[in-house]
């Protein structure tokens, strides 16, 4: 069970998972033994783009390269282009969000999982991703920046 | 459905600003002025929310199909509020869900698609209105 790092601000709260690591982008990665990392979108993320129409990930099997798109998803405001946070083979997606994306708006931390990747510099890239604490900051920034835009 | 008091109440939502919001109120009046005219009444869920006699009076009287354009579902809640009969909870988001290729874009006005789109939710809603028509009168629907 996830714990979690929370903001109001304004009138929404945002959540951080204290178990996983980030990208200032608003992807999460949850190693679930070796090299094997789940990933999916943070709360803010998910409640920035809005309710989420459909998701799309690249088939089982992509190469993906770092920065390059592992999934799509379109929601009610944005087309959103989600780049992979790391280098590596994508192993599973979350069938379930075929027929019901609305998962990654109700429970992006869990059932609203995109992917599973076997990431190939695991050790060398996590170096870049960001703690809890630090996204925590990094997302504060971001909304108290969206706050003072008139 | 003759009866004024009985007709159904379409409570589309006020998402102002929001293309979905926008369908919702497209479909709204396609389904009062054009598709069923004679059986439902439209009523405006800033009325509700202000508490206006008679658009409370017509929730509390008949049965309601809200739309709503995301998942705050306003007009449902609102009309949930008031204790009024929801026969349907129509979700603009899900029924674009069925038809990818139609995109709402625009606010004051909707692209093709987005108009597209509300025709398809007023279709369904006018399906359902026949359906309550049937279940109250015990008889065959009288559209096409």
């Amino acid at each position: 069970m996830s714990e979690y790092l929370e903001a109001t601000l304004d009138k929404f709260t945002f959540r951080v998972a204290t178990d996983r690591v980030y990208t200032a982008d608003g992807v999460w990665l949850e190693p679930q033994g070796g090299s094997r990392i789940r990933v999916g979108v943070t709360d803010y993320l998910q409640q920035h783009s809005g309710d989420v129409a459909f998701v799309s990930a690249k088939p089982r099997g992509t190469r993906l390269v770092l920065e390059e798109e592992f999934a799509a998803l379109e929601t009610i405001k944005v087309n959103l282009s989600l780049p992979s946070p790391v280098t590596g083979t994508l192993v599973e997606v979350n069938d379930a969000l075929g027929t019901a994306p609305e998962l990654v708006n109700q429970d992006p931390y869990r059932e609203g999982w995109l992917v599973i990747i076997e990431a190939a510099n695991w050790d060398v890239e996590r170096t870049r991703l960001l703690d809890p604490d630090a996204y925590f900051a990094v997302m504060r920034s971001q909304v108290e920046a969206e706050i003072r835009q008139p | 459905m003759t009866s004024k008091e009985r007709r159904v109440v379409i409570v589309p939502c006020s998402g102002i600003g929001k293309p979905f919001g926008t369908v919702s109120r497209e479909a709204a009046y396609e389904v009062c002025e054009t598709l069923r005219p004679d059986e439902t009444q439209l009523v405006a869920l800033s009325k509700l929310v202000l508490g206006e006699e008679e658009a409370c009076r017509r929730v509390d009287s008949s049965p309601a199909i809200t739309i709503d354009g995301c998942k705050l579902m306003c007009a449902a809640s609102l009309v949930k509020l008031r204790a009024g009969t929801i026969v349907s909870e129509v979700a603009v988001l899900d029924v674009f869900r069925r038809h990818k290729d139609l995109k709402p874009e625009g606010i004051a006005e909707l692209n093709e698609a987005g108009q597209q789109l509300a025709r398809v939710v007023a279709r369904e809603i006018a399906a359902t209105i026949d359906q309550v028509h049937q279940a109250e009168t015990g008889g065959g629907a009288d559209h096409a």
